[in-house]
């Protein structure tokens, strides 16, 4: 049995099951809603704006480094190259994890995702469940190249010795990783459930 | 009754009590479980609630750990570089604010927010949350907080820093004698924290505790 089929909302920020009738929480005080308010329309804009932003972030420099007056810029993709022509494989794979394959499968499994809900295509709840909460979790490691810049450009101040400034691509990154995360976070899974009920095997 | 309470998390034979499913909203009758154990859905097997032991005890000393130890990880050195002479040496707050200069204030801003704004607002939070409910007190202010927490908990990225510091690492090893310091310690020791933090309390317990903290004071 389903709180929906009850007339029962649950409330998204304190759990308490009420009335779906009820506007607000009478514990939390949040606004209560039986499914997240415009959950495919957020998730689908913030992720669109997030791939907007992923073009950037992969074709500007992420840092310029500035080493005894010689300019030269930094790519994403030419850091991973550069790490894994230095035999530094563990280093170049986990930038190409975190920096290019994450954000690249969170769009895949979001777009899924919307897909499933939207009842495009058909995806088992498990799965779909899976899905999610992966997507969820390993959302801020993107981060990771973005606070590489940070520190190397923090702790390289070596005078003429060698500079390093932050390029476009860092601030584009930044902006990919929150936009996916918020993308992720207005999805609701229940909406795939909601179809499955509606449609039985 | 006051120890079930106390101990005994959640409440038994309240009517209210049910919760539904965050991913398929199935609803579930909740019940007193043993503490350490946990309930999951019945459909799709995600975890609805956990009885964790100790769980406003450890709550407070974790937060007050995460103070701490953000305190040390901002005022102390986190990495500091010898190159032929040529010395370096970079604090938290200096990266963030180098970063402003740089012309990157939105990238200074989001890492001064998600390093450390947040994990002092997390420990602080819960210290005004779990500090009085031990005592079964309600102060007003308490939902509010509870919600800003919730609300912040998922941009918390202290251990994504901290992986971004090891890879920092191996590229500077190649240019420089890298010494590593307090603060470099300290985020290690704040990333075991805050993970403690967040999984050593269930939300629905909290939330729960307030209700019940509230409810006390009223009658
Ligand atoms: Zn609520
Ligand atoms: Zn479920």
């Amino acid at each position: 049995m389903r709180a929906v089929d009850e007339g029962l909302a649950s409330c998204h920020t304190c759990g308490r099951v009420e009335s779906a009738s009820h506007h607000r929480c009478g514990r939390c005080g949040a606004a209560l809603h039986v499914r997240k308010e415009a959950s495919l329309q957020r998730c689908l804009a913030f992720g669109f704006a997030g791939i907007l932003a992923y073009i950037p972030a992969n074709v500007m420099p992420i840092m310029i480094v500035n080493q005894l007056g010689i300019e030269q810029a930094n790519t994403i993709l030419g850091g991973v190259f550069t790490f894994w022509r230095m035999h530094a494989y563990p280093v170049a794979i986990t930038i190409f994890i975190a920096s290019v394959l994450i954000p690249g499968l969170k769009f895949v499994s979001l777009g899924l995702l919307c897909a499933a809900a939207a009842g495009k295509l058909r995806l088992e709840g498990r799965l779909a469940n899976t899905m999610y909460y992966l997507t969820e979790l390993v959302g801020r490691w993107s981060m990771v190249d973005v606070f590489v810049v940070v520190i190397l450009a923090g702790v390289i101040q070596l005078g003429n010795l060698m500079t390093i400034q932050p390029g476009g691509a860092s601030l584009a990154f930044g902006l990919m990783v929150i936009l996916t995360m918020l993308s992720a976070h207005a999805f609701d899974p229940r909406l795939i459930w909601d179809r499955l009920n509606k449609e039985p095997i | 009754m006051h120890q079930s309470v106390s101990s005994g998390w959640p409440r038994a034979g309240s009517v209210r009590h049910r919760v539904a499913c965050e991913y398929c909203d199935t609803l579930h009758e909740v019940l007193l479980l043993p503490e350490g154990k946990a309930a999951h859905c019945t459909n799709c097997g995600k975890l609805l609630y956990q009885n964790r032991p100790e769980s406003l005890q450890r709550a407070i000393a974790l937060g007050v750990s995460v103070l701490l130890l953000t305190g040390l990880m901002m005022f102390f050195p986190f990495i500091s570089l010898d190159a032929k002479g040529v010395e370096s040496r970079m604090g938290i707050v200096g990266a963030v604010v180098h970063m402003w200069e740089a012309g990157s204030p939105l990238v200074s801003l989001a890492v001064g927010l998600f390093v450390l704004g947040l994990p002092i607002f997390l420990g602080a939070g819960l210290l005004f949350l779990c500090l009085p409910l031990s005592r079964r007190r309600y102060l007003p202010g308490m939902e509010v907080v509870m919600r800003l927490l919730q609300a912040t908990e998922h941009w918390v990225m202290v251990e994504v820093f901290f992986l971004g510091a090891l890879v920092s690492l191996l590229k500077l090893v190649k240019l420089a004698k890298v010494e590593l310091e307090i603060g470099f310690w300290s985020m290690a020791g704040l990333m075991v924290c805050l993970a403690g933090a967040l999984a050593g309390i269930d939300r629905l317990e909290l939330w729960d505790r307030i209700e019940h903290a509230k409810e006390r004071r009223e009658r």
